[in-house]
């Protein structure tokens, strides 16, 4: 079974590190490099790695570290805005949709035109269904149509405005 | 003044100033940081990707990440660790995030750059390399490279790496053995 590891594998290893192999070595090293396994692939592979790394750091066309440091802050300070805006916007969204609700629930109570066109309406739906299939639903209606029809508006909007709110973000 | 500003512009302006305590670094410790590594890290991830487009891309990433972090180092090698190991998260997210494989497309004209007294010799090895490279999982060469091209220990190694010292042993010496097979060179730099 070939073994794993070498004593001198660290030995060797930093031979290559530092440009030391092979001549700048102990003879003895080399030796026992010629007849071990382990070590002569290390070797083989820390000098293709330092040539490649050579090739890198010549190729590598890093960015000043002013300018990433720059970027760095100025990506923070948008993601942090971006954050803290958020719930804000969630916020905003929910009062406008409360606001709207309200607004038609005052404007249903109060318009004698709504409460008439609602009248038409549910005697309409009366007239399709017969007051026998509906009797609790156009029961509420007819006492309550305006305070159903803006909870309902409310409960379609608000997650309508929501939903549009965390898309835009 | 301050009585003038909305509720959400002292929230945000909070967020803001809290954006810039959260780097642990000031400028200088960064840039300098920066010097000494950016080179080191662009290398692991151009041959760790196989790809210098995307290493470019991720190296600027893997430094904000890295500020972002807001982690006390004990120590150089501990903060140097660190940013391998965001460097290495982030190749890999990158590679699962492209559909087909990337092409390991390293030798390219960049090489007529190396500095070599041997041009033809120099380009000839790291063809070579580059093809053998190319052969090995994304992990066998992230492992090889920061064991002999960082001189960094088993222990080193398995954190960036997110493995266990005790398996990362055998992983290194197999992909050890299949990469210096696929090279064929002896010690004394020439072919078997």
């Amino acid at each position: 079974m070939n073994p794993v590891e070498c004593e001198f594998e660290s030995e060797v290893l930093a031979a290559a590190l530092q440009s030391r192999w092979p001549d700048r070595v102990d003879a003895q090293l080399r030796a026992h490099v010629a007849g071990c396994a382990v070590c002569s692939d290390v070797i083989v592979i820390a000098r293709a790695i330092d040539d490649s790394r050579e090739e890198a750091y010549a190729c590598a066309s890093v960015p000043d570290s002013a300018r990433v440091w720059w970027h760095a802050q100025l990506r923070a300070r948008r993601e942090a805005a971006q954050t803290a805006g958020r719930p804000i916007t969630a916020a905003q969204v929910m009062a406008f949709a409360c606001a709207v609700g309200l607004l038609g629930a005052c404007f249903g109570a109060t318009s004698t035109w709504f409460q008439s066109a609602l009248g038409t309406v549910t005697s309409a739906v009366m007239g399709l269904n017969g007051k026998s299939l509906l009797p609790s639903a156009t029961a509420l209606m007819a006492e309550h149509g305006a305070l159903v029809l803006a909870t309902a508006a409310v409960l379609f909007l608000v997650p309508a405005a929501v939903y549009w709110a965390l898309l835009r973000d | 003044m301050f009585h003038d500003m909305t509720f959400t512009d002292v929230n945000r302006g909070h967020a803001l100033d809290e954006a810039s305590a959260g780097f642990m670094m000031d400028e200088d410790t960064f840039r300098a940081f920066y010097e000494r590594t950016a080179r080191g890290i662009w290398g692991y991830l151009a041959r760790v990707s196989g790809d210098r487009q995307l290493a470019d891309d991720l190296l600027q990433e893997t430094y904000y990440r890295f500020l972002r972090a807001a982690a006390t180092y004990e120590s150089e090698s501990h903060r140097r660790n660190s940013l391998y190991r965001i460097a290495t998260n982030l190749a890999r997210d990158a590679r699962r995030r492209s559909l087909t494989r990337i092409p390991f497309s390293l030798a390219g004209n960049d090489i007529e750059r190396v500095p070599s007294r041997d041009h033809a010799g120099a380009m000839e090895r790291m063809t070579d390399f580059t093809r053998a490279m190319s052969q090995l999982k994304p992990r066998e060469r992230a492992m090889l490279w920061l064991a002999y091209g960082e001189g960094n220990s088993y222990r080193e190694i398995a954190d960036v790496l997110g493995l266990r010292p005790a398996s990362l042993k055998p992983m290194l010496f197999r992909a050890r053995q299949r990469l210096a097979a696929l090279l064929g060179r002896t010690p004394e730099e020439g072919k078997r």
